[in-house]
């Protein structure tokens, strides 16, 4: 067999009794999957916490080898129109399943960026094709998910991964790749994961591919070289009262680096304390930085909101909160 | 026809480019499009109404004995009239005069009922043999984007108070009207720069004794983005309306007032405007999401009477407020990293991603793409493989 090089899927699990973390999900979920009839489900949770490698297990305990006949990934951060719940969502959804099983999965990835007229769309193909297809959506923040399609699906809410759970993963593949650990890197690679075990994986591959030999001072330069760095250069304009360099630099940062605004925002939120300036004025900006992230998730253009966010710094930088 | 059932603004048009006032540059570059043609193969004039663009083109087209075929908004200009009038035009020779300028007045008037309208005009310029000249009020619509993209774009400036002044007083003179320099230069004034609408006005009060002028019976023009954003940064009252006078979308001006607000306001202010244009954005976010269409109504306060007020007292002084850029910049950007885009795609299908993730992660990602028996399980080009290389 063709042994795959990318460690997220050579090590990805594909058995129930792999998977860590999430136990009460999977104990729920292998039931249902046991009886070779799943209703619709909606995995909700922060990424990197097993919700796609749960789909992919539930199709090949369902489909065995056959799996990859019966099952259609769509990711709908990249197809986010109606054209693709009314095109191929369909088209998939209508034809018989041939298997001893009389459905076929969809497994709609990141459906939370579905625009909310593919949403509506989507609410009908679910009730209509139900004898011949099951969908299982994933998304980080199931309140961008209308209500009809919630109330049609099993809803599991998937949590960080713990400490324990991530460094479990990485103990296993640094044995079948023989790597030297040394008992700093594993606390490192959690700490820069934060709980996303595909970037705790990614992150370790990275490393290796330097030097066999991982240590938290190597890892810490892997994720200084990945970080959006720029963000301090940003602030430091905005706090120095210029506004429109500030702002310059940061879409140039966002741009460049394609970095969404909620990683930006992340960002900042971190390197506020690390900043010169008053406490109290840190918790207001604090308190900012956390309104701009809930109006980014509820919508909004995130750019504009940022300004806002600048437009806060540069008041900070005179020691004034607003 | 006889002279006196003309109105003044057809009797006193200019028919060469002498007669055109104020508009010097403009005229340079209109004369360098019809000398360089096919290099540009259409042009497009755009300004505020009343300026000039028609008559520019109609004296172009004298200087160079060139017969003009005109197709205005009052014509239907969906995809088969365009491609059964215009197109055939393009291709054949005039009859009587050297050459031929096809005029398109008014495309911003290429309205939704005109069904492909917009993609045939551009079809029409990629493969006209005469150059096309077409005017309109506002070429940064995103509609006209295809078109801007395909022509010369030429702004129009308002015409000065100055200017329209001795223009008027040149055809008080000529009609003998008699009327004071004082009476002329308000009429200009309540113009805001449109001639046409100064001469309309002039004609108006050609034959009554009428020495003032009210002038607050403004002409209800429409309002452009410039005189929009200057009052709304300028002047600190409570704005409720003023964005209903144009015809400028709320979220086209929203991302005018996005550039423009650093320009005029510095701390305070600038922080509570970002404020209000941040909830501006808000509600616009839940209009789309929720179709709320009533929410429209916050939206249009914030970015109005909210921008105004974040200052304390009003400004003064000319500021140059400029173009959005942020749409331009991204798409450039989008152009940039197209091959970032291509290898994600790859990537992000084989470990059950997504595109924007692996996008996101790619600084990581580029030290696993580097591998040989990743690069070729992925089929990545030789182009790919060195943009990782580089990176």
């Amino acid at each position: 067999m063709n042994e795959v090089d990318v460690w997220t899927e050579k090590y990805r699990p594909s058995k129930f009794e792999d998977v860590v973390g999430q136990q009460e999900i999977l104990k729920r979920v292998k039931s249902m999957v046991l009886s070779m009839n799943i209703p619709h489900f909606l995995f909700a949770g922060p990424a990197g916490t097993g919700k796609s490698t749960l789909a992919l297990i539930i199709v090949k305990e369902l489909f065995g080898d056959k799996w990859k006949d019966n099952y259609l990934e769509l990711n709908a951060s990249d197809e986010r129109g109606i054209d693709v719940v009314r095109q191929k969502v369909k088209d998939f959804a209508r034809t018989k399943a041939i298997e001893k099983i009389p459905f076929k999965v969809i497994f709609l990835d990141e459906a939370d960026a579905l625009t909310r007229e593919a949403q509506q769309a989507l609410r009908r193909t679910m009730e209509n094709y139900t004898s011949t297809c099951r969908f299982i959506m994933s998304c980080n923040y199931s309140s961008q998910i209308i209500d009809p399609i919630q109330s049609r699906c099993v809803v599991f809410r998937f949590k960080l991964l713990e400490k324990k759970d991530i460094i479990q993963v990485i103990k296993k593949i640094a044995e079948r790749e023989k790597l030297s650990m040394k008992e700093d890197s594993f606390e490192a690679l959690y700490e820069a994961s934060e709980g996303d075990c595909r970037r705790a994986i990614n992150l370790l591959q990275a490393t290796a591919s330097i030097s066999p030999d991982i240590s938290a001072e190597m890892i810490n330069m892997i994720v200084s070289y990945s970080r959006p760095k720029d963000i301090k250069v940003v602030l430091d304009y905005a706090l120095a009262g210029d506004f429109i360099n500030a702002r310059e630099k940061l879409l140039d940062v966002m741009l460049k680096e394609s970095i969404s605004g909620v990683d930006i925002i992340k960002a900042i939120q971190k390197e506020i304390w690390n900043l010169q300036i008053e406490p109290e004025i840190k918790v207001r900006l604090t308190e900012k930085t956390g309104e701009t992230e809930f109006r980014m998730i509820e919508g909004s253009d995130e750019f504009v909101q940022l300004q806002a966010l600048l437009a806060s710094f540069v008041l900070a930088g005179q020691g004034k909160a607003n | 026809m006889k002279e006196e059932s003309l109105n003044f603004v057809e009797k006193y048009r200019p028919d060469s480019f002498s007669g055109i006032i104020g508009q010097e540059e403009a005229i340079k570059s209109i004369r360098v499009f019809l000398d360089e043609f096919p290099k540009k193969k259409a042009m497009l004039l755009h300004g505020p109404a009343g300026t000039g663009k028609t008559s520019m083109v109609l004296a172009a087209a004298k200087e160079k004995d060139c017969e003009v075929l005109e197709l205005n908004s009052s014509d239907f200009r969906n995809r088969a009239k365009l491609e059964s009038i215009l197109k055939p035009a393009t291709l054949q020779q005039s009859l009587f005069k050297k050459g031929k300028i096809l005029l398109m007045d008014e495309v911003d008037g290429v309205t939704g009922t005109d069904i492909g309208g917009i993609p045939e005009l551009v079809r029409i310029i990629s493969e006209t043999k005469y150059p096309i000249i077409m005017t309109c009020n506002d070429a940064w619509q995103s509609k006209m984007a295809p078109v801007r993209a395909k022509s010369k774009v030429i702004e129009i400036k308002q015409i000065s108070i100055g200017d329209i002044v001795s223009i008027l007083s040149r055809i008080s003179e000529a009609e003998s009207l008699n009327k004071e320099p004082l009476f002329l230069k308000q009429i200009a004034i309540k113009s805001q720069g449109d001639l046409r609408a100064a001469i309309n006005d002039l004609q108006s009060y050609a034959s009554g004794e009428a020495s003032v002028v009210d002038s607050s019976e403004k002409r209800d023009v429409e309002q452009n983005i410039f005189v929009i954003l200057r009052r709304l940064f300028k002047e600190r009252a409570p704005f409720l309306d003023i964005l209903d006078t144009t015809s400028i979308s709320l979220d086209e001006i929203l991302l005018w007032l996005e550039e423009n607000i650093p320009k005029e306001y510095k701390n305070e202010a600038l922080a509570k405007a970002y404020y209000a244009l941040g909830n501006a954005d808000v509600f616009r976010g839940r209009i789309y999401r929720k179709q709320s269409w009533r929410f429209l109504v916050y939206q249009n306060i914030f970015q109005s009477a909210g921008i105004s007020l974040a200052k304390n007292e009003s400004l003064s002084g000319f500021t140059k407020y400029e173009r959005p850029k942020r749409i331009l910049r991204i798409w450039i950007n989008n152009q940039k990293i197209e091959k970032k885009k291509t290898i994600s795609k790859k990537f992000a299908s084989y470990v059950h991603c997504s595109t924007k993730r692996a996008m996101r992660d790619f600084e990581l990602l580029k030290y696993i793409l580097r591998k040989d028996e990743v690069q070729k399980k992925l089929r990545m080009s030789e182009e790919e493989i060195e943009y990782v290389r580089e990176k």
